[in-house]
C-alpha cells in the first residue's frame, strides 16, 4: 500500500491511527455480537417467556348458565342463541360524526334508535377494547345485513351469545307466568360489577336481577374457565394458545313450583279480579307439611323475556309508572293488614295467656266501648248486631270482631306480639327470594319506636282483628296457617326443591328446614282448626263448601277497609281467603293450602274465596261450577 | 465546470473502471438487498396480510433504483468536484436546517422532514453526508497547522452549527452522529489528542446540560436502556418488547414474516428505527450476526479505500463515512439490544427511508469515486 502515498499532497496518514480506528470498530462489533449471543442463544428462551407473557391475556371463558325446571321437569328457564350487537369503543371511528353514521347506520338496520345505542355507549365505564353490548337479540335477518355491511362499521361486533328464555306450563315462551318466581337476567351494573369484579364478573356480564335468577345466582352461573390468547399490541385478541381452566356449566335448578299449577292459579286470580274490578291480586299455593311452594301468582305481572334481550327505556318506565307495581311480588314484597286472618294468632294467644278457656263465653257487642275512653267511643263489629255470648271456636268461625277486641285488650299488646312472632309475622320467612319484606307487628317497643309510650288501647283492640297497627305479607300469614294445619311446625317456604341434570331429573334434594315448633299446645291448635273447618262449613266461606272436594276444607276469611272513600262513601276492601285440605276436620294432613288476597275490592263479596273456590275446582277438576258473581252475591257485607 | 469535464474525460481514457471497488458494490448491494427483505417483512402483518407491504417494498425498491443510479453517476465523477461547493454547500446545509425548524412536518414529536414535490425530504440524512464532505473539505486544507488547537476549535465550530440545529428539531440520534462523525475525523486527521482530550472532557462537563433540554419523553426512553424491566409498560414499554423480540429469536429466529412480536405490532417503528429487532426476532442470532459481518465487510472496505486514497479529502471523506456507519450501527443495534439509550437513529441501508438510502448510495459512490481516481498520478 505504500505506493499509495506517492501522489499525496497533502495531510501524512497515521498509520497507529487507522489500527486503532479499526481496532475500536472490532471491539465494538465484538460486543454487539457477544451480547446479540448473550440475548439470544444464552437468555433466549427467558426473553422469549417474556415476550409471550407480556403479549398474551388471561381471557374467561363464560361458563352456561344453569337451566331452571318446574317441580315436574318442565323447563321454564333455558338459554337459547340470539344475535347481539357489541361495539369495540377502540375500533369504532374516533371522530364523532363518524362515528354517529356507524351507530345510525346500525340503528337502521336494527329498527332501532340511534340515540339509544349511543346513550347505552356513552354509559359504559371500561376499557375502550371491552364490548359494549348494544343491541340484544335483534332477528337473524338484522344479523345478517349488518354482517352485509361489516366493512362500514368499524368497532360493531356481530355475534351468537346466549341469553335467557322463560317458558309457560306449554313450552311457550312467556315471561309473565313465573316472573316474579324466576325474575330475570341483566346486563351486570356498574356498582354490581365493582362488588363482583373479584369473583370473576365481566363488565359485559349477565347476572340474575330478580327472583330466583338473582336469589340462586350463585349455584346457576356455574365457574367460568379461562384461556391463555395472544393479543396483537392494539389488544385485540389474535388466537387462543391454550385453555387453562375449563368452564363449569353453572347447576340446573328445580323449583318446587308446578307450571300447571300456577296457571291455574292465575287463571283463577285473573277471572277473580276481573270480575270483581280488583286491581293487584295475590295467589299462593304450598304444601303446608313441607313448606313447598307450589304456585305463587302476583298480578299483575310482567314479562321477564323483555328484560332477558334487553328491556327498552319505555317499556321499562311504563313497568314503574303502573300504580299496580307489576315489577313488585305482592306475594312476599309488599305488607298488608291481614284482617280477620289475624284472630288466628289472638286466638292462640287468649287460649295459651289463659285469657280464655275454649268454653268460656264472652259477651258480644255490635259496638264494643273501649276501656278508659269516654262513652259512646265505641268500636263497632262488622255485625252492627252483635252476636251475643261466644266461645272462642264460635267467635272464630262466625269472626266476631268485639269478642276479638276484648281478647286483645286482656292480652296487651306484647303478649299479642309474642304470639305474633311465633307465627313467623314480624320477620322474613327466608325464602330463598330477593325483595321479602318483614310486615309490621305492634309492641310496646314499636309504638317506642314510633315515638309513643305505648299502643292506645283502641289500637291494641284492632290489632286482635289483624287491623291498623299490624301488616304482614301474604307468604306470612300463608305460612301461619301452614304450621296451624301441620300440627304446629312453621316451615321455612321453598321456591327452590333441588337440582337436577340438564334433562330436568332431580339430582339433589334440598332438605325442607323447620323455622321452629310453635308453642301453642296440641289442643289449642285443635280448636283453632276446628274453627276453621266451621268457617267453611257454617262461618263466611260457607259458599265454598258446596264444592265437592276430597277431603274437609278449612280456613278463614278476612276483610280490612282501608283507603279513601269512593264516591258511594264506601271503603275499597282488601279481601282474604286462606284454606287448607285435612282429610278430616282438625287433622294436620293437610298438603294442599291455598291462600289468596285482592286488593282493592269495591264490591261486597270476598272476592278472594271466589278465586280459591274456581281455583280447587280446577285443580280437582270438578264438573259443576260454583262460583258467584262477585258483583251481585249478596253476603254479608263484612268479615 | 471545465475542470470536472476534463477529468471525467481523462478518466474515461485511461480506463479507471479498472479500479473500481466491486467489494464495496457486493457488500452494500447485500445488504441493501438484506433491508428489502426486512422491510416488507416488518411491514407484512397478519391482520393486513401485507396490504401494507408490497407497496412499501415497492416503493424501497424504487427508491433502491434511484439510490443505484446516483452511486454510479457519483462514482464517476471525481470527488474533488464536491470541494469547489464546499461553501455553498455547508450554507446550503444551514439553510435547509433552519428552514426544517420552521417548517418541517412533524413526525413523533420532532420536525424531521420538509415536504418537497410531494416526497418527504429528511434534511437531517442529507446533512450527514453533506456535512462530511465540508469537514473533510476543510481538514484536508488544514495541512501543516493540523496539530493546532484552531483546527479542532474550528471543525467544532463548523459541525456545532449545524448540529445544534438538528438538536433543536429535536433529533438527538442526528446530532449525535454529527458529534461521532467529527470526533472521528478529527481523530483521523491526525489533530491533536491531548486537545481533544480536554475539550472531551469539557463536553462530557456540559453533557447534563443537554440532557436537560431534552424533552421529558426523549429523557425518559434515553435512560431506559439502563433498567428496562422497572417501567415495562411506560417509558420504556417499546424498548421492553424489542428486547423480548430480539431474546426470542434464539439461534435461527422464527422465519421471515413469522415474528410474532413484530406481526402483532409490539415492536415500535419496526420499519424504521427498530428493523434490526425484526431481523434479531425472525432470523434470529445467525441473522443478526450475518448482518453484523456484512457491515465489519463494508466498514474493512471503506477503510481500505481511505488509506489508498490519493490524498487527504478523499481519506478524510472515506473516515468520516465509516465512523458514520459504525456509530449508527453500534447506537441502532445497541439499542435494540439493550446496550446503548434509546435514540432515533436509524440503521444504515436497512431502515425504510427514501432520503436516506439515496444519500447513502451516494456516499458510496463517493467512495468509489475515491477509489476510482487513487492512482491518479496527475492533477
Amino acid at each position: 500500500m505504500a505506493d499509495l502515498n506517492e501522489g499525496r499532497i497533502d495531510l501524512p496518514r497515521s498509520r497507529a491511527r487507522l489500527i486503532a480506528f479499526a481496532v475500536t470498530a472490532a471491539v465494538l462489533f465484538a460486543a454487539l455480537g457477544g451480547r446479540l449471543f448473550q440475548m439470544q442463544v444464552l437468555n433466549g428462551s427467558l426473553y422469549a417467556d417474556r415476550a409471550v407473557a407480556a403479549r398474551t391475556i388471561e381471557v374467561p371463558i363464560k361458563a352456561p348458565r344453569g337451566l331452571i325446571f318446574d317441580r315436574t321437569g318442565r323447563p321454564v328457564a333455558v338459554n337459547v342463541p340470539s344475535w347481539t350487537v357489541d361495539a369495540v369503543p377502540a375500533d369504532l371511528p374516533a371522530v364523532p360524526a363518524a362515528r354517529d353514521a356507524v351507530l345510525a347506520r346500525v340503528a337502521s338496520s336494527t329498527s332501532s334508535k340511534a340515540a339509544a345505542l349511543k346513550q347505552r355507549l356513552e354509559a359504559f365505564r371500561g376499557s375502550p377494547y371491552d364490548q359494549v353490548p348494544l343491541l340484544r337479540g335483534i332477528t337473524r335477518d338484522q344479523a345478517l345485513l349488518l354482517s352485509e355491511q361489516a366493512g362500514a362499521l368499524p368497532g360493531i361486533v356481530v355475534q351468537v351469545d346466549p341469553v335467557r328464555q322463560y317458558l309457560d306450563e306449554a313450552g311457550k315462551v312467556d315471561g309473565s307466568l313465573l316472573a316474579h318466581v324466576l325474575g330475570y337476567t341483566g346486563p351486570v351494573s356498574q356498582d354490581q360489577l365493582n362488588a363482583l369484579a373479584a369473583r370473576g364478573y365481566l363488565p359485559d356480564d349477565s347476572i340474575g336481577k330478580d327472583g330466583v335468577e338473582a336469589s340462586y345466582e350463585a349455584v346457576l352461573r356455574g365457574t367460568y374457565g379461562a384461556q391463555q390468547v395472544e393479543r396483537d399490541a392494539s389488544g385485540r385478541p389474535i388466537k387462543v394458545i391454550s385453555t387453562t381452566t375449563q368452564a363449569v356449566p353453572g347447576r340446573n335448578l328445580m323449583l318446587t313450583i308446578d307450571a300447571r299449577l300456577q296457571r291455574l292459579a292465575t287463571d283463577a286470580l285473573t277471572w277473580g279480579m276481573r270480575a270483581a274490578g280488583v286491581k293487584q291480586g295475590v295467589t299462593i299455593v304450598m304444601n303446608p307439611q313441607t313448606g313447598e311452594i307450589l304456585a305463587m301468582v302476583s298480578l299483575p305481572s310482567y314479562d321477564d323475556n323483555q328484560f332477558a334481550t334487553g328491556i327498552s327505556t319505555a317499556a321499562f318506565n311504563a313497568y314503574l309508572r303502573n300504580p299496580n307495581h307489576p315489577l313488585r311480588n305482592h306475594a312476599i314484597a309488599d305488607i298488608y293488614p291481614p284482617g280477620s286472618t289475624f284472630k288466628l294468632v289472638t286466638g292462640t294467644a287468649a287460649l295459651m295467656e289463659g285469657v280464655t278457656t275454649p268454653t268460656q263465653l264472652w259477651p258480644t257487642y255490635g259496638c264494643y266501648q273501649i276501656p278508659g275512653a269516654p262513652t259512646g267511643q265505641c268500636l263497632f263489629d262488622w255485625n252492627h248486631a252483635g252476636f251475643g255470648p261466644l266461645n272462642i271456636e264460635q267467635a272464630f268461625f262466625r269472626s266476631s270482631d268485639t269478642f276479638f277486641y276484648q281478647m286483645a285488650i286482656h292480652l296487651g299488646i306484647d303478649r299479642l306480639a309474642k304470639w305474633a312472632y311465633n307465627y313467623g309475622f314480624g320477620k322474613q320467612t327466608g325464602i330463598k327470594l330477593p325483595g321479602e319484606a318483614s310486615g309490621i307487628i305492634a309492641s310496646t317497643e314499636w309504638a317506642q319506636s314510633q315515638g309513643r309510650a305505648n299502643v292506645f288501647t283502641g289500637e291494641l283492640a284492632q290489632a286482635g282483628i289483624g287491623q291498623n297497627v299490624i301488616a304482614v305479607t301474604p307468604l306470612q300469614l300463608a305460612n301461619a296457617y301452614a304450621a296451624l294445619a301441620n300440627g304446629g311446625r312453621l316451615m321455612q317456604p321453598m321456591i327452590v326443591k333441588g337440582e337436577t341434570d340438564r334433562t330436568g331429573k332431580l339430582t339433589k334434594v334440598y332438605q325442607p328446614r323447620l323455622i321452629r315448633k310453635l308453642s301453642a299446645s296440641g289442643p289449642t291448635m285443635q280448636v283453632l282448626r276446628f274453627g276453621a273447618r266451621e268457617v267453611v262449613t257454617s262461618g263466611h266461606a260457607f259458599n265454598i263448601r258446596d264444592v265437592p272436594l276430597p277431603g274437609a276444607l278449612s280456613g278463614k276469611t278476612g276483610t280490612a277497609e282501608f283507603g279513601t272513600k269512593q264516591s258511594d262513601g264506601s271503603l275499597p276492601f282488601h279481601s282474604w281467603f286462606v284454606g287448607y285440605l285435612p282429610s278430616r276436620p282438625g287433622a294436620t294432613d293437610a298438603s294442599l293450602e291455598v291462600l289468596t288476597f285482592s286488593y282493592s275490592a269495591t264490591v261486597p263479596g270476598n272476592v278472594s274465596t271466589e278465586v280459591v273456590k274456581y281455583f280447587l275446582q280446577k285443580y280437582f277438576k270438578v264438573q259443576r261450577d260454583y262460583r258467584l258473581d262477585p258483583r251481585t252475591l249478596s253476603l254479608l257485607g263484612g268479615n | 465546470m471545465g475542470a470536472v469535464t476534463t477529468t471525467f474525460v481523462d478518466n474515461v481514457r485511461e480506463r479507471p473502471w479498472r479500479a473500481f471497488d466491486w467489494q464495496l458494490l457486493l457488500y452494500v448491494g447485500l445488504i441493501v438487498g438484506f433491508g428489502v427483505v426486512m422491510g416488507y417483512s416488518a411491514s407484512f402483518n397478519e391482520a393486513g396480510q401485507a396490504a401494507g407491504g408490497i407497496s412499501q417494498s415497492v416503493k424501497t425498491l424504487l427508491w433502491v433504483g434511484i439510490g443505484f443510479t446516483i452511486f454510479f453517476v457519483a462514482a464517476s465523477i471525481d470527488y474533488h468536484w464536491l470541494t469547489t461547493f464546499t461553501l455553498p454547500i455547508y450554507i446550503g446545509v444551514l439553510l435547509l436546517l433552519v428552514l426544517n425548524l420552521l417548517i418541517g412536518r412533524s413526525l413523533n414529536g420532532a420536525t424531521l422532514s420538509i415536504s418537497v414535490a410531494g416526497l418527504d425530504f429528511q434534511v437531517s440524512e442529507v446533512s450527514k453526508v453533506l456535512m462530511i464532505v465540508v469537514l473533510a473539505s476543510w481538514l484536508s486544507g488544514r495541512r501543516e497547522k493540523i496539530g493546532r488547537l484552531s483546527t479542532i476549535v474550528g471543525a467544532a465550530v463548523l459541525m456545532g452549527i449545524p448540529t445544534f440545529l438538528v438538536f433543536r428539531q429535536p433529533d438527538l440520534g442526528t446530532a449525535l452522529v454529527f458529534v461521532a462523525i467529527l470526533v472521528a475525523m478529527l481523530f483521523m486527521s491526525g489533530a491533536s489528542i491531548g486537545w481533544m482530550a480536554l475539550l472531551a472532557g469539557g463536553v462530557v462537563a456540559v453533557a447534563p446540560i443537554a440532557v436537560n433540554a431534552l424533552a421529558s419523553y426523549q429523557r425518559a426512553r434515553l435512560f431506559c436502556f439502563l433498567n428496562p424491566y422497572a417501567d415495562p409498560q411506560g417509558a420504556c414499554y417499546q424498548l421492553v418488547q424489542a428486547l423480548n423480540a430480539v431474546g426470542s429469536g434464539g439461534w435461527f429466529g422464527q422465519g421471515l414474516t413469522a415474528g410474532r412480536q413484530n406481526q402483532l405490532g409490539y415492536l415500535p417503528v419496526q420499519t424504521t428505527d427498530f428493523i434490526f429487532t425484526v431481523i434479531a426476532e425472525e432470523l434470529g442470532f445467525l441473522g443478526g450476526l450475518l448482518v453484523l459481518g456484512l457491515f465489519a465487510l463494508l466498514l474493512w472496505r471503506i477503510l481500505v479505500i481511505g488509506w489508498g486514497a490519493r490524498d487527504a479529502l478523499g481519506s478524510m471523506v472515506a473516515w468520516g463515512l465509516a465512523s458514520m456507519l459504525l456509530f449508527q450501527l453500534l447506537v441502532n443495534v445497541g439499542m435494540v439490544i439493550g446496550i446503548m439509550p434509546v435514540t432515533g437513529i436509524p440503521l444504515p441501508f436497512i431502515t425504510y427511508g427514501g432520503s436516506s438510502m439515496i444519500s447513502l448510495l451516494f456516499r458510496m459512490g463517493i467512495l468509489e469515486s475515491v477509489r476510482i481516481h487513487a492512482r491518479k498520478q496527475t492533477f
